[in-house]
């Protein structure tokens, strides 16, 4: 899968950090009964389900490349952001908290992906990289869509399939904020080093 | 291919992000509509070019990526066009909005892509000299109705991700690397959001690179 590059190790475990805790918190959320239980939102609930097994392929495809490029894996969470979660999750009290909560570590997650992709020097993992990126970038995009239909109109915007003739226009954009995604919230390569 | 410096490319990529992002959150189309007696939507001639230069290495790539995104944003900014036309039928507001504000932004796309390749001594992509582009228009002169232009997004937007990260692994230059490790997330997110639209699941494809082009997808 990948050239041997022992610089990327750090960058590699600080993704995987960052994927850990995402992966770990949406567990959490899938949980509650607003997230993934009887009362939840069918596209939310959907969201979650579709993540959970986005971001297990994403840790074992960054393990495996930490393992080839001679690092030890990293297995924890993300230690700035563990304590952030650990202190927003008793607090989430319906979907738009849900949301929020996704959304902030779907965020720093894919800035952080976007980030690694320049910093990496084995090209199959750059590429693999971006695949992971573009996934959680794609998440992102649901989140903020479904964050707009909250507090717009509440939870009878979110369908599947939504009705289009009563969404808001704004919403049509509302999931692709920036031209070329962003890299200021990419947490530094070293952060979830082991 | 020689790239442009690191800094000053960056620089340039922000002013450009400003610029598209106002256009991304109005929701008029980036082009104006046909002329009164020109084609309708759908149906543009494709671009053509004299004495066309020939990519090679990097460059095609680079080149690769400025032809998809100059064709995904024409064709995405033609659909909303002919929908202010009324061409679809009664189309939502949150369609409409959609194809103007991610036309824009694949529009952008291609300039910056054409950046790096005058950067480096090369010509700018003329048009999108693609394999695929005589389909994909004729598709859209096919649709009758949004779903179609959602459905036609959705695909479009979906090559353009899948071939924007399948070229990461042969980039080198940092500006190229750069350009294209931006992109690709944010043609993802326009295909997520044609997703949604459309009602469907929500999961991302377990391949991220199925259906991404070659630089022997390029006519020129």
């Amino acid at each position: 899968m990948t050239t041997p590059v022992s610089g990327d190790v750090p960058v590699l475990q600080t993704a995987s950090s960052l994927t850990v805790l995402t992966l770990s918190t949406y567990q959490s959320l899938q949980a509650l009964p607003f997230g993934g239980g009887s009362t939840s939102l069918g596209p939310l609930r959907d969201l979650i389900a579709a993540a959970l097994d986005e971001l297990a392929r994403a840790r074992t495809d960054l393990a495996d490349a930490t393992r080839a490029a001679g690092g030890r894996v990293q297995q924890a969470p993300n230690p700035r952001y563990a304590p952030v979660v650990a202190q927003a999750l008793p607090t989430v009290r319906g979907p738009g908290d849900v949301v929020g909560l996704a959304l902030t570590l779907e965020d720093v997650l894919a800035q952080t992906l976007v980030r690694d992709v320049v910093d990496l020097a084995a090209p199959s993992v750059r590429r693999t990289v971006t695949g992971h990126a573009a996934a959680a970038a794609r998440r992102k995009a649901l989140l903020l869509t479904l964050q707009a239909l909250l507090s717009s109109g509440g939870a009878a915007l979110v369908a599947v399939p939504p009705d289009l003739g009563a969404l808001p226009p704004g919403v049509g954009t509302v999931g692709f904020p920036d031209v070329l995604f962003p890299t200021e919230k990419a947490s530094p390569s070293t952060e979830g080093a082991v | 291919m020689a790239g442009l410096p690191r800094r000053g490319f960056l620089l340039g990529l922000g002013a450009l992000a400003g610029a598209a992002a106002v256009a991304a959150c109005s929701n008029e189309a980036p082009a104006g509509p046909p002329a009164p007696g020109g084609p309708p939507a759908g149906t543009t001639t494709p671009t053509t070019t004299t004495a066309a230069p020939t990519y090679t290495g990097e460059a095609a790539l680079v080149a690769l990526g400025a032809a998809l995104s100059a064709l995904a944003g024409d064709l995405l900014g033609q659909a909303a066009a002919g929908a202010g036309q009324g061409r679809y039928g009664a189309v939502p507001g949150v369609v409409t909005a959609y194809l103007s504000g991610s036309a824009a932004q694949h529009v952008a796309h291609a300039d910056a892509w054409n950046r790096v390749l005058t950067a480096a001594g090369q010509p700018a992509v003329d048009g999108s000299p693609l394999s695929i582009e005589p389909a994909l228009r004729a598709r859209l002169g096919a649709a009758l109705a949004p779903v179609d232009l959602l459905g036609l997004a959705a695909d479009v937007t979906g090559t353009v991700a899948a071939t924007v990260t399948a070229m990461t692994d042969r980039l080198t230059g940092p500006s190229a690397l750069s350009l294209a490790a931006g992109v690709a997330p944010v043609a993802a997110m326009h295909g997520a959001t044609a997703g949604f639209l459309l009602g469907r699941p929500p999961t991302a494809p377990a391949d991220p690179t199925a259906g991404a082009l070659g630089p022997d997808a390029l006519t020129v």
